[in-house]
């Protein structure tokens, strides 16, 4: 990052885009925990609610209930002075081997190289396409 | 003009003629081959189609705002982040986040990914 000013540059915020999916995918909640800063917040369309960095990942590994893997992918990036939107799909695997995919946009906001803000916006009429039926 | 304040007040000139239910002006703001994607049904369809959907969906309320418009714009599009406020003709209330990306070209929006949760927009309708 520039140390001229704490702007980043394009590549910069998408490469920190890039790293908060492959840490999200991965479970690596040390490194989200690193890329989002201490103030960051997280509001889901889901909820209408914020809510703090720490809650979010706390939150993590039960995210992953019934669920074998997850990969973010079609990752579509487009950023701008202080943030970035993503387009992406969310592909899942159950335990019972179903597969689901899931359409999801994030907008990020960033500053200093970290992420201070994540608005989330997904369908939660899918969920249940997403996770399918129970194991026959 | 600066890229960003065009793209910032093509996506008003859309957010307003919506609004006003004024179609001409939707497609004003249209190129030729635009196509809008939904995330509810994952289909893309045509600016024809958009266009009509946007005709009959003029009376389907007594009045739709589309509030607290949050734009960020790139070289090639903009992405608004918005609340849309809807009053049904029996006076409920709806109000529902949503987030809208556009690729534009020209100065016209050449396509439009919409996202939005339409379980909550269903539950609050029925709770009113």
């Amino acid at each position: 990052m520039s140390e001229m000013a704490n702007v980043m540059t394009e590549y910069e915020i998408r490469e920190l885009c890039h790293e908060f999916f492959d840490a999200y995918q991965d479970g690596r909640v040390d490194v989200l925990r690193r890329i989002m800063s201490d103030d960051c917040i997280v509001w889901h369309n889901v909820y209408g609610r914020e809510t703090t960095r720490d809650e979010n990942l706390e939150a993590y590994p039960n995210s992953y209930t019934g669920q074998r893997r997850r990969t973010y992918n079609d990752r579509i990036i487009n950023a701008f002075h202080d943030g970035f939107v993503i387009q992406y799909s969310l592909n899942g695997v159950m335990h019972t081997g179903h597969k689901g995919a899931l359409w999801i946009c994030i907008v990020g906001r960033v500053r200093d190289g970290k992420i201070t803000r994540i608005d989330e916006y997904m369908d939660t009429s899918k969920f249940a396409a997403w996770m399918g039926g129970p194991r026959a | 003009m600066t890229v960003d304040t065009a793209h910032r007040r093509l996506c008003h000139a859309l957010f307003d003629a919506l609004e006003a239910g004024d179609v001409a002006a939707v497609e004003a703001c249209y190129a030729p081959n635009m196509t809008m994607w939904i995330n509810v049904s994952g289909e893309t369809i045509t600016r024809e189609a958009n266009l009509e959907a946007v005709d009959q969906g003029r009376g389907l309320h007594r009045r739709r705002l589309y509030n607290d418009r949050n734009i960020n714009t790139f070289d090639d599009g903009f992405v608004v982040q918005y609340t849309t406020h809807v009053v049904a003709h029996n006076g409920t209330e709806v109000p529902l986040s949503a987030c809208l990306v556009a690729e534009v070209r020209d100065g016209k929006i050449s396509k439009l990914f919409e996202y939005l949760d339409t379980t909550q927009f269903r539950s609050r309708a029925r709770t009113r």
